[in-house]
Order: C-alpha cells, then structure tokens, then sequence
C-alpha cells in the first residue's frame, strides 16, 4: 500500500487485508546503558483485531510501555533498540519502513495517548490550536476550517461548551478534560489502532471510569483497535477484551478478562489478584507478592518469576517455560500451571 | 500536578501503587486551575466562570506564558522605566534631528576660545553640554553617538542569538556528532575574554568599520547564548509533548519549531537582553582603547577616550557621554532582569 491510498482511507477505511489488525511476533527491546544492557521486553507476542480490546498489565518495569513506543517508533535510539521480532500493521512489518514512511503510520494508522495529559500537551499553545493542528499538517485545511474541526472533535469527546474553551490553554482544563483533549488528538486522523498508555492513573476515581467510558463508546463508533495499558486491575476488567499480563519484560498469561480474574493460570497473576485490597478484608494484612521485581539487566535464570513465586521448585530456575495452552484462547507461561489453576483461593470480588 | 508513574516500585511494597482506590475522594470534575482575578463577584470573569459551561457570557482570561508575563510587566515600574528609556534613545538614534539642531560634524576650535586663550568651554547658554577638544558642540555630538551604541548592541545580540538558537536548538535536539562538534567549539571560544578576543580580533583588522566591531563582539558572545538554548532544549525535548507529538506523527523540524523553540526561548530571551548592554559597554570600552570604532565615527566610546586626560579639568567630557553609556546599559539590564522575572513563574 502507498503513502497516497493511505491517506485516502480516512473516508473509506478498507478493511480487505487478510489476517489480523496487529501482529506482533517476538519483540524484543533492549536499552543499552553504560552499566550494562537492561532487557525491557523479551520476546513478545500478540494480535489485535479492529474492534477489539487488549489490556496489557504489569506493574512498572514490566516493559508495557516500552513495547507500546516500539510498535509507534518512538524509542530514543540510542539507548533503546529493537533488537528482534516484528511489528505487523496490517501485512506491514513496521520494523522495516523507513523513518519517513513510519511517521505518516503515527497518528494516521496507529495513534497513542499519554498517562499524564497535562505534561503531553504543548503549555503555549491552546488546545483548539493543537488539536487544530492535526488538521493543518496532515489534511491540508485553513485555520479557519480546522478550528471548526478542533470544536467537532471536542464536542465528539465530551467536553462541555467545546466552542467557548476551544481557545484555552492547557493548565486552564482539569485531568479528566485534558485527557479528553489528548484523545481528541489521538482521533483526529482517524486511526486504526489506539494505544492508551495508563490513560487514567492520573484522574480520580470517577473520572478515571468517565475516561474508560469514552474510550469504549469511541471504540465502538470508529471499530478501532484499542490497546490499553495499565497496572490498575480495577481499569481493565469492563472494557477489555482480552489480557496480557506482563512480568519481566515478558507476557506470561493471556486469556479472556473475566477467565483469569475468575481464575489466574500463573502464580504472578494470582499473586496480583490476592494483593488487590477488598472490602471484606477490613483490619487484616494486604497480601502484597513477596520481593520486587527482577532486575532487568539481571534476569532470573528458568522462570523470570521463580523467585517470588509460591509454586518454585527446581525446574523453574533451569528450564525457561514456554506458554502453554490452557485452553483455545489462553495461554499462562508456568510449568506448573495445572496447580495454579486448581489452586484453593477465596473469590474475588 | 499529577502523580507520575515511579521507574520500579521500593522492594517489599505492593506492586501497584495506585492499586488502592477510596470511593468519596472524588473532586469536582472541573476543577478551576486559571489565574484569573478573584473569584468573588457575580460577573467574575476568571476560572469560576469556566466551571459552569453555561456561564458562557462572561469574558475568559487567557492564560499563556507571554500572556501572564505581560500582565506582570505592565504593573512593573522596572519594566516600565526600562522601556520609557529604551524609547528615548531609540527615537534619539533613528531621529536626532529631533533633539538637537545641530550637526556633530560641524565643529569650529573658535568656539573654544576664552578671553584669548585656547581653553575647552564648559555648558553655557544654548550649549547644555559644552565642546570638546574640537569646539564641536558637545551636545549634538552625544546625541549622535547613540545610534552607533544601539546599533552595534541590537545588530551583534541579534545575530548572535540567530547563530546561538540555530546551533542550540539543532546540537540538543539531535545531539550526537553535532553536538559534540558545537559543543567544543563554543567551549573553546568561551574560554576566551569577551574583552581580549575583540582586542586581538580589531587588531588585525585595518580599518574598524561598525560592521567590523559588531563582527568581532559576535564571534566571542555566541556560545554563552548557544549554552542556553541548548540546555533549555535538553529539558524540552524530555517533555511528554514532545513524545505525543512524535506518536502523532510530527515530523522533526514541526517538533522544534510548535515544542522546543517556543518552550525553550524565554532563557535567550531574557539573556539576551542583558548582552545588549554588556555589549554596548564593550563596545565602549574597546574604544576606549582605541581598538574599537576610529573617528571620525560619532561614539560614546570615542567621546571618553578623548576626555582621558581631561578628566579633571574638563569633567564634562566625561560626565555627559559616560551619563548617556550608563543609563542605556542600565535600561537593558533592568529590562532583562524584568522579563526574567515575569518568564519565571517560579519567581512570581
């Protein structure tokens, strides 16, 4: 596909490839540090299909942020490199266009919003003017018609009087706003896929489920591909599809939401699980997972998790466990994954 | 301001921070962050008006860097003061026809003549300032020299900020090879005295045109400049808008110009406010020393070199060129200490 049919698919968005929205087929990043190289993602794997929703969730460090940047091209390099693996957006191994072709896929094909939209939006200029933008550069349109433009998409997004605060800077919106006018840049070329890094961990409560809200209507209208990253359980479990959970660097188990909520497959999960606090669990102990997390530049041999992990025994610290098929449309990287997914646990909630 | 996402969580504590949510903490949803007047009032027009959308009516206050500085400024005498004077002598450079009659080429030794004797006379009627050695009249000639002073502080600063913002902006951005190859060069140069370098620079030079000095000045002022520029897009670049405008498919040179260079002037800006005077004063001083401008050029600096050895007898060879030097260096030097002032919202 040329650049030119590219930008065409902005009206009549063509939906004839074969095969899935997003491949991504062992990714690997590393950055490399004067102290030694640190292994941020190590070898992933997934698909998205349009209209499909992915949560990607691991706590910091885990590298879900630093394979979302690699699938947009936005990794320092130096230091950071993708090392391995490709990155298919629709047939297209993105890994393997040129800079200049890889820019026209940011923001028209695949777009990304920030966890802070106070810190990802330019303090000097008005929102009208930056959302405005988008359809400057990449459409062409006056600043008249894309002002026009700025307030359909602010409206689109939900913010109240669209008209009168297009001329606001910034610091003048609140959290929830701010992130509605992050997405309204996000969207304002029509992309295919979404990438939301930890789109609410900067919002209260309310406004965080407000956020999720508007991304799962925006999802349904335009039948774009969200992925959504986290390390909040609470985000994840009414919107999404499905869920990778991320540790190391690594996923080690994907499946439906509610079958791993109901009953995790890998001891990390599970281990996640037990350590969200509940209400009926008033005046005892949180369970946290014991430890930290690996160092990336020093990864564990055998199972990146066995030292954390209840269920080690010798067989995780020299054999590297594959993901292995729990059933059609899960995966838990665990030897012992039949133990855990038979395990005793109290419900949640 | 936000929490933002720590780099790995301390050992032994819950993997999520934010895990952890208390219904009942809820703010309102649109919480007024504008720093408009106070919110008291039925028609006020500041961020309590933005609350409610149908509050419509009532005038926003902008809010912007530039925005909040200006408001600043006009309430500032230092500000004021500065640029009253900075009018002045803009006007007296552009248009001295309009403060003085006469022409500071039009000298005459006769004017000097005192009861027979060849002396060098002092302010008297309709000569405020006196002669010099000449018998030119002193205050034509002082009005005169302003132009030579702001011409060769703007032309230098503003080339020298073209040349610092270029390199500055282009080495932090990219950095790399570039970088390193700016960075060095500007240290080298740095290393050298303002002062000395002009010396050694208008030494070789035969005749020292205005070109010629401003030239000089600029190839010793850039690289402090150009360290400004470039640590201020250090920080820029670091920002998350930068990164957001990269995932939305900003090319490199739409980058620099809407993010960093508008981000990242106000330090030059402030800065190079303050060069003006600076080189205003070297300029003086070089020729002072008889390096710098050579007559018959009409110059502050010309003019107290040739009252050197004077001084005592005739003040006033000194006094008025010196008054004029020092009030134009002081108007720059205050104007930038405003700006500083009201750019920094740290110092607000």
């Amino acid at each position: 596909m040329t650049a030119q049919q590219t930008g065409v698919t902005f009206e009549t968005r063509d939906r004839d490839y074969e095969g899935h929205l997003l491949e991504i087929d062992d990714l690997h990043v590393e950055f490399r540090t004067p102290y030694g190289i640190v292994n941020a993602v190590n070898g992933i794997s997934y698909t998205l299909d349009p209209g499909e929703t992915l949560a990607i969730l691991g706590e910091s460090g885990s590298g879900k942020s630093v394979s979302a940047q690699a699938i947009m091209g936005i990794i320092d390099s130096p230091p950071g490199f993708v090392t391995k693996g490709s990155i298919r957006y629709k047939g297209r191994d993105l890994l393997k266009l040129p800079e200049s072709e890889r820019r026209k896929v940011r923001g028209r094909e695949i777009s990304m919003i920030f966890q802070d939209a106070l810190t990802a939006l330019n303090p000097v200029f008005t929102v009208g003017f930056q959302i405005g933008e988008m359809f400057r550069v990449h459409r062409g349109m006056s600043k008249r018609d894309a002002k026009q433009k700025a307030i359909e998409l602010m409206d689109r997004v939900r913010i109240p009087s669209a008209k009168d605060r297009v001329n606001d800077y910034p610091h003048q919106f609140s959290g929830g706003m701010r992130q509605r006018v992050m997405i309204a840049m996000a969207l304002s070329l029509d992309p295919d896929i979404l990438i939301a890094d930890e789109p609410t961990t900067a919002l209260d409560v309310t406004v965080q489920a407000q956020i999720m809200e508007l991304l799962d209507d925006l999802q349904s209208e335009t039948g774009m591909g969200l992925i959504l990253i986290t390390h909040d359980l609470g985000v994840v479990a009414d919107v999404s599809d499905r869920l990778a959970v991320m540790y190391a660097g690594e996923i080690v188990e994907t499946g439906d939401v509610y079958e791993i909520y109901g009953n995790p497959a890998h001891p990390y999960t599970e281990g996640l699980m037990a350590s969200i606090p509940r209400i009926d669990q008033k005046g005892e102990e949180l369970n946290p997972i014991k430890g930290a997390p690996p160092n990336l530049m020093r990864i564990p041999p055998g199972c990146p998790f066995h030292p954390r992990c209840p269920y080690a025994r010798k067989r995780c610290v020299e054999e590297i466990p594959p993901l292995y098929e729990v059933d059609a449309n899960r995966r838990s990287a665990c030897h012992f994954w039949h133990e855990v997914i038979s395990a005793e646990r109290p419900t949640h909630g | 301001m936000t929490d933002r996402r720590g780099t790995a969580p301390e050992p032994g504590s819950s993997p999520f921070e934010e895990g952890i949510e208390l219904p009942g903490l809820e703010e309102p949803e649109e919480e007024s962050r504008g720093r408009g007047p106070s919110l008291s009032g039925p028609d006020s027009s500041g961020a309590g008006a933005q609350v409610t959308a149908a509050a419509g009516d009532a005038p926003i206050q902008q809010a912007s860097l530039w925005g909040d500085a200006w408001r600043q400024l006009r309430r500032n005498p230092f500000f004021i003061m500065p640029v009253v004077l900075l009018l002045v002598f803009t006007v007296m450079a552009v248009a001295p026809q309009l403060f003085t009659s006469g022409d500071p080429y039009d000298c005459n030794l006769t004017n000097n003549i005192v009861d027979g004797q060849l002396l060098i006379r002092g302010p008297s009627d309709g000569h405020p300032f006196g002669f010099d050695v000449q018998g030119c009249d002193y205050f034509t000639r002082v009005i005169y020299g302003a132009r030579v002073s702001l011409s060769i502080g703007l032309m230098t600063v503003f080339f020298a900020a073209v040349i610092a913002v270029t390199l500055g902006a282009l080495s932090g951005f990219y950095g790399g090879w570039l970088d390193g190859v700016v960075a060095r060069v500007a240290d080298i140069v740095f290393a050298i005295p303002l002062t000395l370098g002009g010396i050694i620079v208008l030494n070789t030079l035969g005749e020292r045109s205005l070109w010629k000095v401003s030239l000089a000045l600029l190839l010793f002022i850039w690289p402090t400049t150009m360290r400004l520029m470039r640590s201020s897009v250090l920080s820029v670049k670091e920002m998350d808008y930068v990164a957001a405008a990269r995932a939305l498919g900003g090319s490199d040179w739409r980058i620099i110009r809407r993010h960093i260079l508008p981000n990242g002037m106000a330090p030059v800006i402030v800065y190079s406010t303050i060069t003006v005077g600076i080189i205003i004063a070297t300029e003086a001083t070089l020729s002072f020393l008889g390096v710098g401008l050579q007559l018959p050029a009409v110059s502050w600096g010309l003019m107290i070199s040739g009252a050197q050895f004077r001084i005592l007898e005739y003040p006033h060879l000194l006094f008025f060129p010196a008054s004029f030097l020092v009030l134009l260096v002081f108007s720059f030097i205050l104007l930038g200490d405003a700006l500083r002032d009201a750019l920094d919202p740290r110092l607000r």
